[in-house]
Protein backbone atom coordinates (compact mmCIF):
# COMPACT_ATOMS: atom_id res chain seq x y z
CA UNK A 1 0.00 0.00 0.00
CA UNK A 2 1.58 3.49 -0.54
CA UNK A 3 2.22 6.03 1.59
CA UNK A 4 -1.16 8.07 0.10
CA UNK A 5 -3.24 5.14 0.62
CA UNK A 6 -1.90 4.29 4.01
CA UNK A 7 -2.93 7.52 5.31
CA UNK A 8 -6.31 8.08 3.07
CA UNK A 9 -7.19 4.68 5.03
CA UNK A 10 -5.99 6.17 8.40
CA UNK A 11 -8.37 9.37 7.99
CA UNK A 12 -11.43 7.43 6.77
CA UNK A 13 -10.66 5.02 9.89
CA UNK A 14 -10.60 8.31 12.19
CA UNK A 15 -13.71 9.52 10.77
CA UNK A 16 -15.23 6.55 11.67
CA UNK A 17 -14.13 5.76 15.28
CA UNK A 18 -12.89 9.16 16.11
CA UNK A 19 -9.51 7.43 17.97
CA UNK A 20 -7.54 10.22 17.19
CA UNK A 21 -6.91 13.80 18.71
CA UNK A 22 -4.28 14.47 16.31
CA UNK A 23 -2.67 12.44 13.64
CA UNK A 24 -0.77 12.47 10.37
CA UNK A 25 -3.13 14.02 7.64
CA UNK A 26 -0.56 14.13 4.62
CA UNK A 27 2.96 13.85 4.41
CA UNK A 28 5.44 10.47 3.64
CA UNK A 29 5.98 7.57 6.01
CA UNK A 30 9.41 7.39 4.74
CA UNK A 31 11.55 3.91 5.77
CA UNK A 32 9.90 3.67 8.92
CA UNK A 33 10.02 -0.04 10.49
CA UNK A 34 6.80 0.32 11.96
CA UNK A 35 3.76 3.14 12.47
CA UNK A 36 2.75 3.94 16.25
CA UNK A 37 0.52 6.11 18.27
CA UNK A 38 0.15 7.30 21.32
CA UNK A 39 -2.16 8.76 24.42
CA UNK A 40 -2.59 12.32 23.60
CA UNK A 41 -1.12 13.32 27.01
CA UNK A 42 2.59 12.22 26.00
CA UNK A 43 4.33 15.21 24.57
CA UNK A 44 5.24 15.06 20.59
CA UNK A 45 6.65 17.64 18.52
CA UNK A 46 4.72 16.78 15.48
CA UNK A 47 0.87 17.39 16.83
CA UNK A 48 -0.86 18.88 19.01
CA UNK A 49 -0.68 17.81 22.58
CA UNK A 50 -3.99 18.06 24.83
CA UNK A 51 -4.03 15.55 26.77
CA UNK A 52 -8.19 15.81 25.95
CA UNK A 53 -8.38 18.99 27.90
CA UNK A 54 -10.17 22.34 26.12
CA UNK A 55 -8.11 24.29 28.15
CA UNK A 56 -5.10 23.02 26.45
CA UNK A 57 -6.28 23.28 22.90
CA UNK A 58 -3.57 24.44 20.18
CA UNK A 59 -0.52 23.38 22.54
CA UNK A 60 2.32 22.11 20.52
CA UNK A 61 5.11 21.01 23.22
CA UNK A 62 8.96 21.07 21.73
CA UNK A 63 9.96 17.87 22.61
CA UNK A 64 9.30 14.22 22.94
CA UNK A 65 8.42 12.38 25.65
CA UNK A 66 11.23 10.01 26.58
CA UNK A 67 8.49 6.65 25.27
CA UNK A 68 8.11 8.59 22.25
CA UNK A 69 11.48 9.60 21.07
CA UNK A 70 12.58 5.81 22.09
CA UNK A 71 10.38 4.56 19.65
CA UNK A 72 11.48 6.71 16.81
CA UNK A 73 15.24 6.11 17.46
CA UNK A 74 13.72 2.49 17.03
CA UNK A 75 12.27 3.34 13.32
CA UNK A 76 8.62 4.13 14.53
CA UNK A 77 6.77 6.26 12.72
CA UNK A 78 4.17 8.03 14.64
CA UNK A 79 1.17 8.22 12.79
CA UNK A 80 -1.56 10.07 15.26
CA UNK A 81 -2.32 11.47 19.10
CA UNK A 82 -5.10 9.35 20.80
CA UNK A 83 -8.24 10.60 22.39
CA UNK A 84 -8.76 10.24 25.94
CA UNK A 85 -10.52 11.41 29.03
CA UNK A 86 -9.39 14.76 30.03
CA UNK A 87 -6.11 14.44 31.45
CA UNK A 88 -7.45 10.56 32.25
CA UNK A 89 -10.65 11.22 34.26
CA UNK A 90 -12.67 8.71 33.46
CA UNK A 91 -13.19 5.16 32.40
CA UNK A 92 -15.27 5.43 29.33
CA UNK A 93 -13.07 7.91 27.46
CA UNK A 94 -16.62 10.10 27.19
CA UNK A 95 -14.78 12.79 29.18
CA UNK A 96 -12.53 13.98 26.31
CA UNK A 97 -12.75 17.56 24.85
CA UNK A 98 -12.66 16.53 21.39
CA UNK A 99 -14.85 14.24 20.34
CA UNK A 100 -15.44 10.28 21.75
CA UNK A 101 -13.84 7.37 20.32
CA UNK A 102 -16.19 4.68 19.23
CA UNK A 103 -15.75 0.78 19.98
CA UNK A 104 -15.00 -1.15 16.92
CA UNK A 105 -16.97 -4.05 17.54
CA UNK A 106 -20.17 -1.84 18.49
CA UNK A 107 -20.11 1.78 17.54
CA UNK A 108 -22.93 2.61 20.34
CA UNK A 109 -20.78 1.43 23.27
CA UNK A 110 -17.46 2.71 24.96
CA UNK A 111 -13.55 1.83 23.93
CA UNK A 112 -12.95 2.35 27.71
CA UNK A 113 -11.10 4.50 29.06
CA UNK A 114 -8.86 6.65 29.86
CA UNK A 115 -7.25 5.47 27.01
CA UNK A 116 -9.70 4.25 24.54
CA UNK A 117 -8.37 5.88 21.62
CA UNK A 118 -5.44 4.07 22.14
CA UNK A 119 -7.32 0.55 22.54
CA UNK A 120 -9.13 1.43 19.22
CA UNK A 121 -6.09 2.00 17.32
CA UNK A 122 -4.63 -0.82 18.26
CA UNK A 123 -7.55 -2.85 17.61
CA UNK A 124 -8.69 -1.64 14.00
CA UNK A 125 -4.82 -0.23 12.34
CA UNK A 126 -2.83 -3.24 11.08
CA UNK A 127 0.41 -4.38 12.88
CA UNK A 128 -0.35 -1.71 15.19
CA UNK A 129 1.59 -0.38 18.64
CA UNK A 130 -0.64 1.88 20.55
CA UNK A 131 1.09 3.99 24.16
CA UNK A 132 -1.28 3.99 26.49
CA UNK A 133 -1.14 5.70 29.91
CA UNK A 134 -2.58 4.22 32.77
CA UNK A 135 -3.23 5.74 36.78
CA UNK A 136 -6.16 3.89 37.73
CA UNK A 137 -6.71 1.14 35.11
CA UNK A 138 -6.61 3.21 31.95
CA UNK A 139 -5.02 0.60 29.61
CA UNK A 140 -6.11 -2.47 30.78
CA UNK A 141 -9.88 -1.52 30.89
CA UNK A 142 -9.73 -0.11 27.40
CA UNK A 143 -8.28 -3.30 26.26
CA UNK A 144 -10.69 -4.99 27.64
CA UNK A 145 -13.30 -3.33 26.14
CA UNK A 146 -11.83 -3.30 22.44
CA UNK A 147 -10.61 -6.75 22.74
CA UNK A 148 -6.89 -6.33 22.72
CA UNK A 149 -3.61 -7.06 25.15
CA UNK A 150 -2.62 -4.31 27.10
CA UNK A 151 0.82 -4.55 29.13
CA UNK A 152 1.37 -2.06 31.60
CA UNK A 153 4.98 -2.05 33.35
CA UNK A 154 5.61 -1.43 37.33
CA UNK A 155 5.58 1.98 38.18
CA UNK A 156 8.97 3.39 37.51
CA UNK A 157 9.76 1.28 34.11
CA UNK A 158 8.83 3.76 31.51
CA UNK A 159 10.33 7.02 32.36
CA UNK A 160 7.30 9.89 32.69
CA UNK A 161 9.20 12.64 30.89
CA UNK A 162 7.02 14.60 28.71
CA UNK A 163 3.61 12.89 30.14
CA UNK A 164 1.15 15.32 31.24
CA UNK A 165 1.06 14.30 34.87
CA UNK A 166 -2.19 13.25 36.50
CA UNK A 167 -1.56 11.35 39.49
CA UNK A 168 2.68 11.54 39.89
CA UNK A 169 2.77 8.16 42.32
CA UNK A 170 0.10 5.91 39.82
CA UNK A 171 0.88 6.99 36.75
CA UNK A 172 2.79 4.70 33.75
CA UNK A 173 2.90 4.43 30.26
CA UNK A 174 2.46 0.69 28.85
CA UNK A 175 1.64 -0.58 25.31
CA UNK A 176 -1.80 -1.75 24.01
CA UNK A 177 -1.48 -4.14 20.54
CA UNK A 178 -3.34 -7.44 19.20
CA UNK A 179 -0.17 -9.23 18.90
CA UNK A 180 1.64 -9.63 22.06
CA UNK A 181 4.85 -10.43 20.37
CA UNK A 182 4.71 -6.52 19.74
CA UNK A 183 4.67 -5.64 23.44
CA UNK A 184 7.38 -8.34 24.16
CA UNK A 185 9.31 -6.83 21.67
CA UNK A 186 8.95 -3.14 22.32
CA UNK A 187 8.55 -2.65 25.74
CA UNK A 188 11.92 -2.96 26.60
CA UNK A 189 12.73 -0.44 24.00
CA UNK A 190 10.67 2.14 26.23
CA UNK A 191 11.60 0.96 29.57
CA UNK A 192 14.88 1.92 30.79
CA UNK A 193 16.79 4.61 33.65
CA UNK A 194 16.22 8.17 32.34
CA UNK A 195 17.70 11.12 34.35
CA UNK A 196 14.99 13.33 33.10
CA UNK A 197 12.46 11.43 35.72
CA UNK A 198 14.11 10.16 38.66
CA UNK A 199 11.48 7.68 40.01
CA UNK A 200 12.55 5.85 36.82
CA UNK A 201 16.32 5.23 37.87
CA UNK A 202 15.91 2.22 40.85
CA UNK A 203 15.06 -0.28 38.57
CA UNK A 204 15.87 -3.18 37.69
CA UNK A 205 16.94 -4.07 34.01
CA UNK A 206 14.05 -5.82 32.20
CA UNK A 207 15.42 -9.45 30.86
CA UNK A 208 12.83 -11.35 28.87
CA UNK A 209 13.81 -15.22 29.93
CA UNK A 210 10.40 -16.01 28.68
CA UNK A 211 9.64 -17.36 32.45
CA UNK A 212 6.49 -19.38 32.32
CA UNK A 213 3.46 -18.87 34.93
CA UNK A 214 2.62 -21.79 37.17
CA UNK A 215 0.29 -20.98 39.26
CA UNK A 216 -2.24 -17.94 40.09
CA UNK A 217 -4.24 -16.72 43.10
CA UNK A 218 -8.17 -15.69 42.21
CA UNK A 219 -9.46 -13.74 45.17
CA UNK A 220 -13.19 -14.13 46.12
CA UNK A 221 -14.11 -10.72 46.50
CA UNK A 222 -13.13 -9.81 42.65
CA UNK A 223 -15.82 -11.91 40.77
CA UNK A 224 -18.42 -10.70 43.54
CA UNK A 225 -20.65 -9.10 41.66
CA UNK A 226 -19.76 -9.41 38.22
CA UNK A 227 -21.98 -9.60 35.30
CA UNK A 228 -22.98 -13.34 34.36
CA UNK A 229 -21.30 -12.37 31.09
CA UNK A 230 -18.31 -12.16 32.41
CA UNK A 231 -18.19 -14.62 34.75
CA UNK A 232 -18.62 -17.42 32.02
CA UNK A 233 -16.01 -16.31 30.10
CA UNK A 234 -13.76 -15.71 33.00
CA UNK A 235 -14.35 -19.27 34.50
CA UNK A 236 -13.79 -21.12 30.86
CA UNK A 237 -10.59 -19.18 30.61
CA UNK A 238 -9.57 -20.38 34.04
CA UNK A 239 -9.92 -24.19 32.70
CA UNK A 240 -7.88 -23.12 29.80
CA UNK A 241 -5.04 -22.33 32.00
CA UNK A 242 -5.85 -25.57 34.08
CA UNK A 243 -4.95 -27.31 30.81
CA UNK A 244 -2.17 -25.08 30.01
CA UNK A 245 -0.74 -26.85 33.26
CA UNK A 246 -1.02 -23.77 35.31
CA UNK A 247 -2.49 -23.90 38.83
CA UNK A 248 -5.76 -22.00 40.18
CA UNK A 249 -6.31 -21.14 43.54
CA UNK A 250 -8.79 -19.07 44.87
CA UNK A 251 -7.81 -17.13 47.69
CA UNK A 252 -8.87 -13.73 49.81
CA UNK A 253 -7.40 -10.94 49.88
CA UNK A 254 -9.60 -8.44 51.97
CA UNK A 255 -7.96 -5.56 51.55
CA UNK A 256 -8.58 -5.21 48.09
CA UNK A 257 -12.13 -3.61 48.55
CA UNK A 258 -10.00 -0.52 50.43
CA UNK A 259 -8.02 0.17 47.53
CA UNK A 260 -10.46 2.21 45.11
CA UNK A 261 -11.31 4.90 48.08
CA UNK A 262 -7.70 5.04 48.51
CA UNK A 263 -6.60 5.47 45.06
CA UNK A 264 -9.16 8.07 44.02
CA UNK A 265 -7.78 9.99 47.38
CA UNK A 266 -4.58 10.12 46.04
CA UNK A 267 -5.45 10.22 42.21
CA UNK A 268 -7.49 13.55 42.59
CA UNK A 269 -4.99 15.07 45.37
CA UNK A 270 -2.30 14.38 42.90
CA UNK A 271 -3.86 15.29 40.13
CA UNK A 272 -5.56 19.03 41.75
CA UNK A 273 -2.18 20.38 42.85
CA UNK A 274 -0.92 19.16 38.62
CA UNK A 275 -3.53 21.45 37.44
CA UNK A 276 -3.06 24.40 39.18
CA UNK A 277 -0.77 25.09 36.54
CA UNK A 278 -3.45 25.46 33.79
CA UNK A 279 -4.35 29.02 34.40
CA UNK A 280 -4.42 30.34 30.61
CA UNK A 281 -0.62 31.56 30.49
CA UNK A 282 2.21 29.43 28.82
CA UNK A 283 0.00 26.44 27.68
CA UNK A 284 -2.95 26.59 25.08
CA UNK A 285 -5.81 28.60 25.61
CA UNK A 286 -4.70 32.02 26.71
CA UNK A 287 -6.55 34.99 25.72
CA UNK A 288 -8.45 36.27 28.41
CA UNK A 289 -9.08 39.64 29.89
CA UNK A 290 -5.50 40.99 31.16
CA UNK A 291 -7.56 43.75 33.35
CA UNK A 292 -8.57 41.34 35.82
CA UNK A 293 -6.85 40.86 38.57
CA UNK A 294 -5.09 37.31 38.65
CA UNK A 295 -7.37 35.61 40.66
CA UNK A 296 -10.47 36.23 38.89
CA UNK A 297 -7.76 35.80 35.12
CA UNK A 298 -7.01 31.94 36.21
CA UNK A 299 -10.55 31.90 37.52
CA UNK A 300 -12.23 32.56 34.14
CA UNK A 301 -10.27 30.53 32.44
CA UNK A 302 -10.46 27.07 34.54
CA UNK A 303 -14.05 27.50 34.74
CA UNK A 304 -14.46 27.91 30.84
CA UNK A 305 -12.62 25.26 30.20
CA UNK A 306 -12.27 22.53 32.45
CA UNK A 307 -14.91 19.71 32.18
CA UNK A 308 -17.34 18.66 34.47
CA UNK A 309 -15.42 15.50 35.15
CA UNK A 310 -12.03 17.86 35.93
CA UNK A 311 -13.54 20.15 38.27
CA UNK A 312 -15.58 17.41 40.43
CA UNK A 313 -12.10 15.69 40.77
CA UNK A 314 -10.09 18.80 41.45
CA UNK A 315 -12.54 19.53 44.47
CA UNK A 316 -12.15 16.36 45.69
CA UNK A 317 -8.22 16.87 45.64
CA UNK A 318 -8.60 19.51 47.20
CA UNK A 319 -10.75 18.63 49.95
CA UNK A 320 -9.25 15.93 51.08
CA UNK A 321 -5.76 17.56 51.55
CA UNK A 322 -7.29 20.41 53.17
CA UNK A 323 -6.60 21.12 56.82
CA UNK A 324 -8.97 18.89 59.00
CA UNK A 325 -9.66 16.59 56.71
CA UNK A 326 -6.44 15.44 55.50
CA UNK A 327 -5.40 13.16 58.31
CA UNK A 328 -8.70 11.01 57.34
CA UNK A 329 -8.18 11.12 53.97
CA UNK A 330 -4.99 11.62 52.42
CA UNK A 331 -2.54 9.98 55.13
CA UNK A 332 -4.63 7.13 55.45
CA UNK A 333 -4.75 6.31 51.59
CA UNK A 334 -0.98 6.49 51.56
CA UNK A 335 -1.03 3.59 54.59
CA UNK A 336 -3.48 1.46 52.54
CA UNK A 337 -1.72 1.64 49.88
CA UNK A 338 0.94 -0.44 51.32
CA UNK A 339 -1.58 -2.58 53.03
CA UNK A 340 -2.67 -3.59 49.35
CA UNK A 341 1.37 -3.62 48.76
CA UNK A 342 1.78 -6.06 51.43
CA UNK A 343 -1.55 -7.90 49.92
CA UNK A 344 0.03 -8.86 46.77
CA UNK A 345 3.27 -9.82 48.26
CA UNK A 346 1.85 -11.96 50.47
CA UNK A 347 0.42 -13.75 46.99
CA UNK A 348 3.26 -13.79 45.71
CA UNK A 349 5.12 -15.97 48.25
CA UNK A 350 3.29 -18.53 46.75
CA UNK A 351 1.47 -17.60 43.10
CA UNK A 352 3.42 -16.11 40.11
CA UNK A 353 0.19 -13.53 39.70
CA UNK A 354 -2.93 -12.54 40.93
CA UNK A 355 -5.69 -13.07 38.18
CA UNK A 356 -9.00 -11.70 38.09
CA UNK A 357 -11.49 -10.45 35.13
CA UNK A 358 -10.17 -7.03 34.41
CA UNK A 359 -13.76 -5.18 33.93
CA UNK A 360 -17.18 -6.35 35.89
CA UNK A 361 -18.83 -5.93 32.14
CA UNK A 362 -18.87 -5.54 28.60
CA UNK A 363 -18.07 -2.11 27.32
CA UNK A 364 -21.54 -0.50 27.93
CA UNK A 365 -23.85 1.72 25.35
CA UNK A 366 -23.46 5.74 25.81
CA UNK A 367 -26.99 5.89 26.79
CA UNK A 368 -26.26 3.90 29.32
CA UNK A 369 -22.97 5.50 30.33
CA UNK A 370 -24.83 9.28 30.41
CA UNK A 371 -27.26 8.06 33.55
CA UNK A 372 -24.00 6.41 35.57
CA UNK A 373 -23.52 8.85 38.59
CA UNK A 374 -19.45 9.58 39.57
CA UNK A 375 -19.74 7.12 42.39
CA UNK A 376 -21.35 4.15 40.09
CA UNK A 377 -18.46 5.41 37.59
CA UNK A 378 -15.32 5.28 39.91
CA UNK A 379 -17.17 1.59 41.13
CA UNK A 380 -16.70 -0.21 37.46
CA UNK A 381 -12.84 0.79 38.01
CA UNK A 382 -12.67 -1.49 41.41
CA UNK A 383 -10.65 -4.88 39.70
CA UNK A 384 -8.01 -2.60 37.81
CA UNK A 385 -6.95 0.08 40.76
CA UNK A 386 -5.85 -1.81 43.40
CA UNK A 387 -2.41 -2.92 41.14
CA UNK A 388 -2.70 0.86 39.61
CA UNK A 389 -2.33 1.51 43.47
CA UNK A 390 0.45 -0.72 44.03
CA UNK A 391 2.45 0.27 41.21
CA UNK A 392 2.47 -3.66 40.28
CA UNK A 393 2.81 -4.65 36.58
CA UNK A 394 -0.19 -6.08 35.04
CA UNK A 395 -1.82 -7.19 31.34
CA UNK A 396 -5.14 -7.42 30.16
CA UNK A 397 -5.62 -10.29 27.55
CA UNK A 398 -8.51 -11.08 25.65
CA UNK A 399 -10.41 -13.99 26.90
CA UNK A 400 -13.93 -14.47 25.91
CA UNK A 401 -16.66 -12.60 23.51
CA UNK A 402 -20.44 -12.81 24.87
CA UNK A 403 -23.32 -12.84 22.82
CA UNK A 404 -23.22 -9.85 21.29
CA UNK A 405 -20.10 -10.07 19.99
CA UNK A 406 -18.45 -7.93 23.20
CA UNK A 407 -14.70 -8.45 24.14
CA UNK A 408 -14.33 -9.46 27.45
CA UNK A 409 -10.98 -9.87 29.30
CA UNK A 410 -8.83 -11.46 32.34
CA UNK A 411 -6.29 -9.72 34.23
CA UNK A 412 -3.12 -10.80 35.32
CA UNK A 413 -0.78 -8.69 38.28
CA UNK A 414 2.81 -10.09 38.93
CA UNK A 415 5.56 -8.38 41.82
CA UNK A 416 7.17 -5.53 40.48
CA UNK A 417 9.60 -5.61 38.04
CA UNK A 418 8.23 -9.17 36.98
CA UNK A 419 6.81 -8.01 33.41
CA UNK A 420 8.59 -11.21 31.80
CA UNK A 421 6.28 -13.66 33.19
CA UNK A 422 3.26 -11.32 32.29
CA UNK A 423 4.61 -10.70 28.77
CA UNK A 424 5.38 -14.78 28.57
CA UNK A 425 1.73 -15.56 29.55
CA UNK A 426 0.63 -13.35 26.58
CA UNK A 427 2.20 -15.21 23.99
CA UNK A 428 1.21 -18.68 25.68
CA UNK A 429 -1.79 -17.27 25.91
CA UNK A 430 -2.12 -16.14 22.39
CA UNK A 431 -1.53 -19.74 21.16
CA UNK A 432 -4.63 -21.25 21.86
CA UNK A 433 -6.71 -17.92 22.23
CA UNK A 434 -8.49 -16.73 19.10
CA UNK A 435 -8.03 -13.09 19.71
CA UNK A 436 -11.31 -12.02 16.91
CA UNK A 437 -10.25 -8.55 15.30
CA UNK A 438 -13.12 -6.04 14.48
CA UNK A 439 -14.76 -5.92 11.50
CA UNK A 440 -13.82 -2.92 10.38
CA UNK A 441 -15.50 -1.25 7.15
CA UNK A 442 -14.84 2.02 5.74
CA UNK B 1 -21.16 17.71 51.41
CA UNK B 2 -22.37 21.02 52.72
CA UNK B 3 -22.33 23.62 49.84
CA UNK B 4 -20.45 26.36 52.39
CA UNK B 5 -17.67 23.58 52.13
CA UNK B 6 -17.65 23.31 48.73
CA UNK B 7 -17.82 26.79 47.74
CA UNK B 8 -14.70 27.12 50.29
CA UNK B 9 -12.93 24.25 48.31
CA UNK B 10 -13.72 25.64 44.33
CA UNK B 11 -12.45 29.15 45.68
CA UNK B 12 -9.13 27.62 46.33
CA UNK B 13 -9.42 25.81 43.03
CA UNK B 14 -9.49 28.57 41.37
CA UNK B 15 -13.14 27.39 40.01
CA UNK B 16 -16.39 29.08 39.86
CA UNK B 17 -19.42 27.70 40.35
CA UNK B 18 -23.00 28.70 39.26
CA UNK B 19 -25.99 27.65 42.42
CA UNK B 20 -26.91 24.39 40.09
CA UNK B 21 -23.21 23.20 39.94
CA UNK B 22 -23.01 23.97 43.88
CA UNK B 23 -25.77 21.78 44.22
CA UNK B 24 -24.80 19.37 41.91
CA UNK B 25 -20.88 18.91 43.14
CA UNK B 26 -22.52 19.27 46.87
CA UNK B 27 -24.05 16.44 46.47
CA UNK B 28 -21.88 14.15 44.10
CA UNK B 29 -19.14 14.48 46.63
CA UNK B 30 -21.31 13.85 49.84
CA UNK B 31 -22.07 10.85 47.62
CA UNK B 32 -18.30 9.79 47.29
CA UNK B 33 -17.19 10.73 50.46
CA UNK B 34 -20.06 8.46 51.53
CA UNK B 35 -18.50 5.54 49.86
CA UNK B 36 -14.82 6.24 50.75
CA UNK B 37 -15.69 6.25 54.92
CA UNK B 38 -14.75 2.21 54.05
CA UNK B 39 -11.58 3.82 54.40
CA UNK B 40 -12.09 4.10 58.68
CA UNK B 41 -12.09 0.33 58.60
CA UNK B 42 -8.78 -0.05 56.91
CA UNK B 43 -6.19 -1.43 58.99
CA UNK B 44 -3.30 1.19 59.58
CA UNK B 45 0.76 0.99 58.11
CA UNK B 46 3.47 2.00 60.05
CA UNK B 47 5.08 3.34 56.88
CA UNK B 48 4.35 5.67 54.13
CA UNK B 49 3.03 5.02 50.82
CA UNK B 50 3.78 8.57 49.24
CA UNK B 51 4.99 6.23 46.21
CA UNK B 52 4.53 2.43 45.41
CA UNK B 53 8.53 1.93 45.45
CA UNK B 54 11.08 2.90 47.07
CA UNK B 55 12.90 6.04 45.14
CA UNK B 56 15.95 6.86 45.70
CA UNK B 57 17.31 10.56 46.06
CA UNK B 58 18.80 11.25 42.49
CA UNK B 59 20.94 14.37 43.79
CA UNK B 60 23.10 16.20 41.19
CA UNK B 61 25.32 19.21 41.02
CA UNK B 62 23.67 21.99 39.10
CA UNK B 63 24.79 22.65 36.23
CA UNK B 64 24.09 25.55 33.46
CA UNK B 65 22.62 24.48 30.29
CA UNK B 66 20.69 25.76 27.46
CA UNK B 67 18.33 22.50 26.95
CA UNK B 68 15.65 24.56 24.93
CA UNK B 69 15.89 27.52 23.01
CA UNK B 70 14.01 30.26 25.08
CA UNK B 71 12.42 31.55 21.52
CA UNK B 72 11.66 27.81 21.21
CA UNK B 73 9.57 27.56 24.48
CA UNK B 74 8.13 31.25 24.09
CA UNK B 75 6.32 30.48 21.05
CA UNK B 76 3.41 28.70 21.88
CA UNK B 77 2.83 31.50 24.37
CA UNK B 78 1.10 34.71 23.70
CA UNK B 79 4.04 36.89 24.31
CA UNK B 80 4.97 40.68 24.21
CA UNK B 81 8.46 41.70 23.87
CA UNK B 82 9.25 38.34 24.35
CA UNK B 83 7.75 38.47 28.27
CA UNK B 84 5.02 36.27 29.41
CA UNK B 85 2.02 38.28 29.50
CA UNK B 86 -0.02 37.97 32.88
CA UNK B 87 -3.01 39.56 34.34
CA UNK B 88 -2.15 42.25 37.33
CA UNK B 89 -1.23 41.44 40.39
CA UNK B 90 -2.44 44.61 42.28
Amino acid sequence: MSDADTLSKLSKLNEKYQMFNDFCRDGELGDAKFLFSAKDNLTSEEYETCAGSRILGGYRPIFDATSIAKLKAAGGKLVGKTNMDEFGFGTFSANSGFGIPRNPFDLSRSCGGSSGGSACAAAVLDDHISLGVSTGGSICCPASFCGTYGIVPSYGRVSRYGLIDYGNSLDKIGILSVDPKQMTKYLPIIAGKDKEDPTSCVQPELKITHKKMKSVAVPREAVEGIAKDVLEAFNKALEDLKSMGIDVEYVDMPELKYAMPAYYILATSEASTNLARYVGMRYGQQEGDLTLGFDDYFTSFRTEYFGDEAKRRILLGTYTRMEGFRDRYYAKALQVRLVVIDAYKKMFQQHDAVLTPTMPFVSPKFDDISRMTPVESYKADFLTVPANLAGTPHLNCPCGYNADGMPIGMQFVSDHWNEDVLLTMAEEWDKQFEVRKAEVSL
Amino acid sequence: MDKDIVARVAKAAHIRLTDEELEKYSKDLGDILEYFAILDEAPNHEGNGINPIEVADVLRDDVPEEKFESEKLLADMKTYENYIRGPKLV
